[in-house]
Parts: structure tokens; sequence; C-alpha cells
């Protein structure tokens, strides 16, 4: 491909400047986490872990990402289950109501988070969810399905649909088919739809601002009152751990769909 | 792993896609043990009628039977069928041995039972060796065999095969026809088989079942469908045919004679199969069953023409000669049987014998 | 063949029970508050015509939408552009870029910006010790820091599709072009451009209407000074508890967005953003 079309210079610089502009300041927090000042700036004489110690050594902070984790889970596995089961169904019917079905699931991510987030305020408000661990692990977990329901539907579209048809054809029942040749097959989308679902859940901040207030409070709520009272540099360190979090989740899914892919 | 097989029975089989008829009313009878090919071009209805039989597919009219018992409605996993699909299907993060055990599995056979059968069912098709490989390692005839293997170790009443040996090279192809006739005879279980390709039909089969647009056309043993074809798409599509147009002119002792121009042609038919004077008449002639007259050689029907064009093939040649009454003929010859070098524009005679062609009828489309 | 369905139609079912009871539900609920409250009829829609507050809200967030969907898109195409054309292995990284912030919370990315933009800011500092000015500048709890926050949040978004409908373009083409004499731009403006028409409409259709309803950045950037749409019914909402102008707003702003997915239904798909992730 050596007489390819290759972008030129300027657009290579311009690129370059976007790319900046996307990385540089999500990275400008780790130098700031480890300032050796007790006010937001970059190190002054030295680097200090000091902030580190303080999010690490708070009980606020350390509740609150053990609770956003457990809910996190609760809602990956709410939005795998239900995710997965849906989009194996959508593909093997394939006709237009399941198509309606699956443009369905995926009003989550068209419809901004604020109105349902007003609406389900209301709504567990009457059924009693409010600031409740389940109603928002249930909120997160129906978000989180389109993120399933997308990466499962790409990783059936690879799928042969005639493994299920000979599988049947040797007298596999439904369920023997799922567990011993779907499934397995698109395992790699699967972890995908999870990792997705889970960092949706583990971010989410809108809909927990109006059904949640005290006895459930995540850490992304945490965060949002640091940044809105106290911007001091313990929300760095907290930041720089969730974006390492992120990051980590990230590559893992990076990695399983090199080896899905090899 | 050897049985009697199973007696197969469609009875009026239609499918309807909407206002589309992809299989057009097939009533078919396949014996036990036998090998029943389905063969037609693409869009023929051949591959619906296999996947109703199999139970992919449920039928908008008409019966399944399995041995006189009706089984339209059961569902494909309570068929108890084997199934060679097109391409093989086969699980690809499975081993060899772990496909071949799939159906086992499914059916709750013990470990110790599972892996004999297993192992025989490879054995069966020489595939022993490779029995820890994963699919995507083995050639695509490896393949096609452990999809043999896999569909038959359940014992299955029924053998089906979607285009089996379609995925391959012509020369495995001609090979592995060869096992698969074997392996046929070895196991002596009915076999249901759905090609386009002729040659395959006519190698493979017991009985060949022709199919055109949702219809059966002509079914029977491949040497009497190749020399007794029905219709014009029978005698088309199965081999190489000339079609001579004419009207009858009279009557002879052995059959009937057509005059076609100035040239008369002398066709033998069964008494009781005579068409009436002045009807139009069809003769399929094969090209092989056309001669190179030397000058003074006889025969029922003699023409002239020149050579319009040729080709060598080896083992024989071809040759198209136009001819003044009848259009363009093609011959075929056997090397050996070919008096001269053949050229362009060379004038021949040909020569066949009254019981040669056959009368076909158009087709109704 | 119906009854040999009925155990696929089980498997939809969990899902679409979840959905209907958890998300249909609760936002049918919004759509009605927004006709019942405070007393029934069409009496909230009416301040979509007589409000000043209600209008400026709607304009202040085309007015922000609209920036931030052009932006958007400008960056977008340069780096999708680079992308489409960069090798396997550097594709792997400019990737990566897109990716990583597309994946990063977005109150950690609001965050860093405040960190960057705010009066003792890393940015105005810098610029006050190199001397270039003397006065700290306005960067942030303004329209502009909203902008720079939404747009550093949108460049993924409009990537994703762009880049996936440029990867279709045969790069036979573009050397069919070359071979036949055209000069850089001329093979990018007549040949490139408008192959790749497709996936910047699809761009920016999707990234004005995830901004249309954008919370967290316009509320921390914007420091309760400019106010968007859904800012505004948060603040409705809780603040003020007047639940019919909320839901009102809710409502026209669903509608918005559904009829501009409607109008573009064909050139925008949603698997593209997600499914083509790496």
């Amino acid at each position: 491909m050596d007489h390819a079309h290759r972008p030129g210079g300027w657009t290579v610089a311009a690129a370059w400047m976007v790319a900046i502009y996307l990385v540089l300041p999500i990275s400008i927090v780790i130098p700031v986490s480890l300032t050796d000042q007790r006010f937001l700036s970059l190190p002054q004489e030295a680097l200090s872990l000091r902030h580190y110690a303080t999010v690490l050594g708070s009980e606020a902070w350390l509740g609150s990402i053990w609770q956003s984790f457990l809910i996190a889970v609760a809602a990956t596995v709410i939005a795998v289950v239900a995710g997965t089961l849906c989009a194996i169904g959508c593909w093997r019917l394939s006709r237009r109501s399941t198509e309606l079905v699956r443009a369905m699931m995926l009003l989550p991510i068209i419809i901004p988070s604020i109105v349902y987030a007003v609406g389900l305020y209301r709504y567990f408000a009457k059924i009693d969810l409010l600031d409740r661990f389940l109603g928002v692990a249930i909120a997160h977990g129906v978000t989180g399905i389109p993120y399933v329901v997308i990466t499962v539907s790409t990783a059936l579209a690879a799928f042969d649909p005639r493994l299920e048809q000979a599988a049947r054809g040797m007298g596999a029942s439904l369920s023997q088919t799922l567990r011993w040749v779907i499934l397995p097959r698109i395992a790699p989308g699967i972890v995908s739809g999870a990792i997705f679902a889970f960092i949706h859940s583990w971010d989410e901040l809108v809909i927990v601002l109006f059904i949640a207030s005290r006895d459930v409070f995540t850490l992304p709520r945490r965060i949002w009152d640091g940044i809105n009272e106290n911007l001091d540099p313990a929300m760095a360190a907290v930041a720089v751990l969730l974006v390492v979090f992120t990051l980590g989740l990230l590559l893992l899914d990076l990695a399983l769909r090199k080896r899905r892919d090899a | 792993m050897s049985g009697t097989g199973h007696a197969l029975a469609l009875r009026g089989l239609t499918k309807r896609y909407g206002s589309f008829t992809a299989v057009d009313s097939v009533s078919l009878k396949v014996e036990r043990g036998e090998f029943l090919t389905l063969l037609g071009p693409s869009g023929s209805g051949k591959t619906t009628i296999l996947m109703c039989i199999a139970g992919f597919v449920a039928p908008t009219e008409g019966a399944v039977l399995l041995d006189g018992a009706d089984i339209t409605p059961l569902p494909p996993e309570r068929r108890d069928f084997g199934m060679v699909f097109q391409g093989y299907a086969l699980f690809p993060h499975m081993t060899v041995a772990e496909n071949v055990a799939f159906p086992l599995r499914v059916r709750k056979l013990g470990a110790a039972e599972r892996e004999a059968k297993v192992k025989a069912a490879l054995d069966l098709v020489q595939l022993g060796r490779f029995a820890d490989r994963l699919p995507r390692q083995l050639s695509g005839g490896q393949q096609q065999r452990v999809a043999l293997a896999r569909a038959l170790v359940f014992d299955p009443a029924l053998l089906l095969l979607d285009e089996p040996l379609s995925a391959l090279d012509k020369k495995l192809r001609a090979e592995l026809q060869e096992e698969l006739k074997a392996l046929h005879r070895r196991v002596g279980r009915t076999f249901v088989n759905v090609t386009h390709d002729q040659e395959e039909a006519l190698s493979l089969s017991d009985r060949v079942a022709i199919l055109n647009h949702g219809k059966l056309v002509q079914e029977g043993p491949p040497a009497h469908l190749y020399e007794h074809p029905r219709t014009r798409f029978v005698a088309d599509f199965l081999g190489k045919s000339n079609f001579l147009h004419g009207t009858v002119q009279e009557s002879v002792p052995e059959g009937f004679v057509i005059g076609a121009g100035t040239t008369r042609i002398v066709q033998s038919v069964a008494e009781n199969r005579r068409p009436a004077h002045g009807s139009p008449v069809l003769l399929s002639l094969r090209p092989e069953k056309i001669a190179l007259l030397n000058e003074d050689d006889a025969a029922d029907n003699v023409v002239t023409g020149r050579i319009a064009a040729w080709s060598y093939l080896g083992a024989g040649y071809t040759l198209v000669v136009e001819t003044p009454d009848l259009g363009a003929l093609r011959v075929a010859l056997p090397t050996w049987q070919a008096p001269i070098a053949p050229g362009e524009g060379l004038p021949v005679r040909l020569g066949w014998s009254s019981t040669a062609s056959v009368p076909v009828v158009e087709d109704v489309a | 063949m119906r009854r040999q369905d009925a155990g696929w139609w089980l498997l939809i079912l969990p899902a679409f029970l979840l959905m209907t009871a958890f998300y249909i539900a609760p936002i049918a609920q919004v759509l009605a508050i927004s006709f019942t409250e405070p007393s029934p009829g069409l009496g909230n829609y009416e301040r979509l015509f007589t409000s000043e507050s209600v209008q400026r809200v709607i304009v202040t967030t085309l007015r922000i939408c609209t920036i931030t969907t052009a932006l958007a898109l400008l960056l977008g195409y340069v780096l999708a552009y680079r992308i489409a054309l960069a090798n396997e292995a550097a594709r792997r990284w400019w990737i990566l870029a897109v990716l990583v912030p597309l994946w990063i919370s977005v109150l950690v990315r609001a965050f860093a910006w405040v960190t960057l933009l705010r009066r003792q800011g890393l940015v105005n500092n810098a610029l006050m010790e190199t001397g270039l000015i003397t006065e700290p500048l306005q960067l942030v709890w303004n329209e502009f820091g909203i902008i720079v926050g939404m747009v550093h949040y949108m460049v993924p978004y409009a990537v994703l599709p762009l880049l996936a409908s440029m990867r279709e373009i045969d790069p036979r083409l573009l050397a069919a072009a070359r071979g036949l004499g055209a000069p850089r731009f001329t093979i990018f403006r007549r040949i490139f451009l408008p192959l790749s028409l497709p996936g910047l409409i699809a761009a920016g259709v999707l990234v004005f209407i995830f901004s249309l309803g954008f919370y967290i950045t316009p509320a921390i950037l914007g420091g309760g000074k400019t106010l968007m749409v859904a800012e505004w019914i948060g603040l409705q909402i809780l603040d003020l508890i007047r639940w019919g102008l909320g839901t009102m707003m809710a409502t026209v702003l669903v509608v918005a967005i559904l009829a501009t997915l409607a109008v573009f239904s064909r050139v925008v798909d949603l698997k593209r953003v997600f499914g083509t992730g790496a």
C-alpha cells in the first residue's frame, strides 16, 4: 500500500491536536492528584500521596466505592441476563415485531437520563423504592440492557444460524442448544456487554441524583457533591482511581476482542 | 451401525411463502435403505423439501410420513434424523470428538457408551486420528466426513444430506462420491440427498427425483432418467441433448416418421404411445449417440452438414455440426472413433439409429 | 411453526417485562403528568408560547447544541479521516485515543475541565506566569466552558459513525483517482467527502440528540448561570416542585429527539456506534 492515499501534513497535525484535546485534560488529573499542596494545583516541591491516603482512609469514600461496586454488579447481572436472552430471541425470530422489540431495548441510550430520572422519582415513590439499593440496581440494570443487546447482537450477526439448526436437528432442546452451542460462541460479546453495562452503572449520576439521597450514596454522587462544595485535591485522587479502573476494564475488553478475532 | 433404515413418504407436500409457491404438491416415496437424490436447479424447491423432511420448515399443505406415521407436526429435535448441512455446520468451538458426541450428549448417554460410539463413528469415516482436532484444523474433505460421522453416530432413522459435496473442489468431490456411496452400502440406511449437480446425482443415487419450479418433474433410477427423459427439461438438465422438432408424417412398423424440412427421421416407440398423424413432435437426441459415418455406411437416420465448431477434450471431441434442416447438432465422439481430424467447414455425414432418440414433451412453465 | 417459536419468545420476555415495568411506565407517566398537573389540559404547553424564561432555555439549548455539533463534527472528522487512512498498527492507538475518553466518567471529565479552566486553574495560572495576561480569564461557569466540555464529550460519538462509514470506502477508488492524476485535495473533495457523507449526517444527528438532553457537563461547567433544558427540568422538579412545567419540557425534549431520529432513521444506526468499538 505504498501508493495509498495518505492525509497531508496539516491534516495529521490537526488530528494530533484533536487527540491531545481529548486525552490531555483527562491525564491532567494525575499530576494534580499527586500535589503536595492543600488546594487544586500542580505539585510544587514534591510528589505526594497524601490525597490518596485521605480518600482510602475515609470511611465515607470507601463506603461509597463499595456501594457503587455492589450496585454495578447487581445491575450488570440484570442487564446481562435480560439483554442476552432478548438479543438471542430477537436474532432467532428475526421478524418485524422483534425489530420493534430491539428498538425498544435501545430507548435508554436515546432518551436523556433526566427524563427517565424524573419519571422514576415519582414512580419509585409510589412503590417505595426511593433511596433503596434494589431501586438503583433495577434502574441501572434496565438502562444497561441496550449495551448488552448491542454487543450480543453484533456477536450473533457473525454466528452461523445453521449451527443452531444442526443442534436442533440432532435432537438438542432449546436450553441444550443455548447452553452448549449458542452461549459458548457468543461469550466474548456477552463479556463486552457486561463490561459496558458495569461501567454504565459505575459512572451513572443523573438517575441517582433523583432516586437516592442518604442510604444510597454512590461514588459519582459523592464526587458530584465534592465538585459542588469543596474542590480539594482528594477529588483528583478519586478521579484518577476511577480512570484507572475504567481503563482496566476497557483494556480487558480490548484483549478479549483481540483473542476472539485471532 | 448397520440397520434396516426406514421408509419415508411425502404426500402432496406444498410450501407457499405469500403468493410464491416454493414446493407445489410433491408426492414421493423413499424405500427402506434407498439412496434418493432430489435434483434440480437453484430455486427448484429441493432444499425446501429437505427442510420440510427435517422439520425446520412447516409445510403449508401435505404431510411427511415415516413408516406410514404422520410426523409433520414433530419439531426437528424429536424426529431423530441425521443431517449433513451445506457447509457442514460443525461447531467451531468443539473438537471433532465433541462434535460427534453432541447428539449422544443430547440424548444423555453414559460416558462409556458415548466414547465407544464416537470411536466407532470416527473409524467408520477413517478419522480416528483426528478426534482431538478442531474443525478449522481439518481440510474440507475431512470436515465433510466429520459431519457424516456426527449425523450417523446416533443411529438416525434417516440421513439427510444438503448439498454435501458442493463446498469441495472437483477432484475431491469425485473421491468423496465414491466414499459416500460405499458408506451408504455399509450402513444400509435410508439416505435423502439434495444437489444441483447432475453428475453427483447420477453416480450416487438408487433413485433420482428431478424438480423444477417446485414441481416433481420425473423420478426413477438414474439410467432410466437418462435414457428415457419424459420432458425437455429433464433431457436438458441431465446431461446434454439435441432437440429435433418435426411433425408426424407416417407410421412405420417400429414407430413413426417425422419430417423436418426435407429430412425424414425414423423414431421407434412402443405400440401404445404413437402420436397422431400430423401432430408436432419433439425428440431428444444425446450427442454421444450420433455417429460420424463414412461414405458407404448406412444408418436408420442420416443427415449431412458442415462442422461449425469443435473442441478437443482429451478423451474425445465435441463437434457442432450445422445441418440445413435440423439446425446445429452437438456430437460427442471418443477420440478413437473420429476418422479424421476435425476442421471448421469440413462436410460430414451423421447417423443414428431409430432407438437412439426419445420423444419428450415441452415443459409447461 | 408458531408453537416451536414459543420458546424463543420466552427468551425475550424478561427484558420486555423489565423494560415495560421499569422504563416505559415511568416515562409514560412523565408524559401524562405534563397534561394533568397542576390542572388538566394544555396549560403547561401554553408556556412554550407565553413564557419568556421557557423560550430562553430552549433557545440557549438549541444554540449550544448547534455549536457543539458543528465543532464536534469538525474535530471528529479530522480525527476519523486520520484514523481511516492510518495503517493497522497506528490505527489501534488512534482508536484508543477515542475510546478511552468515551468511557471515562463524565464527572471526571467535567472535574478535569474545572481544574484546568477555573480562575485559579492551570490554564489561567500558566498564562499569568508567562505574562500573556494580567487578569485571569473567565473560562468556565459560562457558555464557553459548557461548549468546551460538551465538545470534548461528543467528539468520540462523532468519530465512531464517521469512521464506520469511512472504512466502507474502497481504498482502490482513492488509488484510482490518484492514478488518474488528481491532487490530494481534489481526491478528498470529489471522492472521499461525498462518500463519507452518510457517516457525517449520522454523526451529526447522534451528537445533536445526545447534546439536547445533556445534564452533568452543563450543570458543572455552566455554574448555574447558563441553563440548558435538562438542568432546567431538574430545577423545576427538585427545587421548585413545579411538576407540570418540568414534565412538559421533558416531553418536548423526548418528542424533539424521537422526531429527529425518525427523520434520519435511515442513516443513523446506533449499533454502529457501540458495535464497531475496536
